[in-house]
């Protein structure tokens, strides 16, 4: 029976792992807008990780190695509370529980609003999204780190980003809000 | 990508790809002379440069809550050579296998063969099977160590829904975990706090067995022991 996973972690290796967890912090908040689940999401990630060390071919590619790790970390929490539903459909779907329109409508911070409107985009754009503003992996990356064609990737930022445009304008008071506003 | 034709429109995935750098240098050039002339798609590629950077600013200060100082984070830097415990074989895997199904050993006397008296076992799955063998593998190795003469201690920490392992009120393996801690008295278990609170968060009340020990979170008791020249064992 396939059990154990032994590991002895390179000082190097554990500094980088060290450095990485505000970013998946962040990455993992970005995801569900939960920050206990961030914190847990983040934590089992990094766990992940130090028991698979040997994994790692190519240490230059540590960074979205954590990525995809966070992503079945993620997938692997919503298999658990939602294992009748498909998770292409809750990628699709829109907004995560802890993060409703009402909940997040009610803060004032222009951050916070950001923040509501990326909650509102069905995850599987969300991660596109804040893989790519967030982290700046390119196109290929985020394939990778999310298991999908370089297609989808492209179509899901695109529709990701159209969807936060308006909103997004609206709140704002930068030169393009102001061009649009006098065409 | 191919490039856009001067009086094709440009579709919007070139249009993110010129935001993100992600076209190569004749696409990229291309597109910037037909920016320079086309006034809508500069107020497109304005916008959806704003909204870039707004989603950037919106996530810039996320930070996760303080942890522990005493957790030993900065100071794994310093921390001695560790055991390597890795059998050969097991990782022959590619870079983006990640996080998903069992990687590891076959058969129960992998935890037998670790060759270091300071072990931490890490439990984070609460399926039966799952714990069961965890005990199994970790009752093998005591059992083989006394027989060796060998002085041996051992942490499981459990996490997540591991946790229930060492819950008095879901723990499947109540009479045995207790009667495991009676007789190995270099066996101890850590609940992790996290999940205790998280637990908390939603009502459900968490009772521990008794003699089990509270560490902040798993990864940080992970940490300190690795620290400490601990192996690391995932169940």
């Amino acid at each position: 029976m396939p059990f154990l996973r032994l590991f002895g972690p390179s000082g190097e290796f554990r500094r980088r792992i060290e450095q990485s967890r505000d970013m998946l912090y962040r990455l993992a908040y970005a995801w569900c807008h939960d920050a206990p689940l961030a914190d847990d999401l983040a934590q089992e990630a990094l766990l992940h990780a130090l028991a698979r060390e040997a994994q790692l071919r190519d240490p230059e590619r540590l960074k979205s190695w954590l990525c995809a790790i966070l992503a079945n970390c993620l997938k692997d929490h919503h298999r658990r509370r939602r294992d009748h539903l498909s998770i292409d459909g809750i990628e699709e779907s829109a907004t995560d529980a802890g993060a409703t329109p009402e909940a997040l409508a009610a803060v004032t911070e222009l951050a916070q609003r950001v923040r509501a409107e990326v909650a509102r985009l069905p995850l599987g754009q969300r991660q596109v999204l804040t893989l790519v503003d967030l982290e700046g992996f390119s196109y290929a990356e985020v394939g990778e780190i999310l298991a999908v064609p370089i297609g989808t990737v492209m179509s899901r930022l695109c529709r990701a980003r159209q969807a936060l445009r308006e909103p997004l304008m609206g709140f704002a008071t930068t030169p393009a809000a102001r061009i649009r506003s006098v065409k | 990508m191919s490039t856009a034709q001067r009086s094709d429109p440009v579709s919007r995935e070139m249009q993110n790809a010129f935001v993100d750098g992600q076209l190569d240098a004749a696409e990229w050039a291309a597109l910037l002379e037909r920016i320079g002339s086309d006034a809508d798609l500069r107020i497109e590629i304005c916008e959806l440069r704003a909204t870039q950077d707004m989603v950037r600013n919106a996530y810039a200060d996320v930070m996760p809550r303080a942890r522990p100082a005493a957790a030993g984070w900065r100071s794994w830097g310093l921390a001695a050579t560790l055991l390597a415990c890795v059998a050969a074989g097991w990782f022959a895997h590619g870079l983006l296998e990640t996080g998903r199904g069992p990687v590891g050993a076959s058969g129960a006397a992998a935890l037998r063969s670790v060759d270091a008296n300071r072990i931490l076992v890490h439990v984070s799955s609460g399926q039966r099977e799952s714990l069961r063998t965890a005990l199994d593998e970790v009752e093998d190795l005591l059992r083989s160590a006394r027989t060796a003469g060998r002085g041996v201690e051992v942490e499981i920490v459990a996490n997540s829904t591991g946790l229930d392992l060492l819950r008095s009120d879901a723990s499947p393996y109540l009479a045995r975990v207790s009667a495991l801690r009676r007789e190995f008295p270099n066996l101890t278990f850590f609940a992790c706090n996290q999940t205790i609170e998280r637990l908390r968060e939603r009502g459900v009340t968490v009772d521990l067995l008794p003699g089990v020990h509270v560490a902040p979170s798993a990864l940080d008791q992970v940490v300190k022991r690795l620290h400490g020249g601990w192996v690391y064992i995932r169940a």
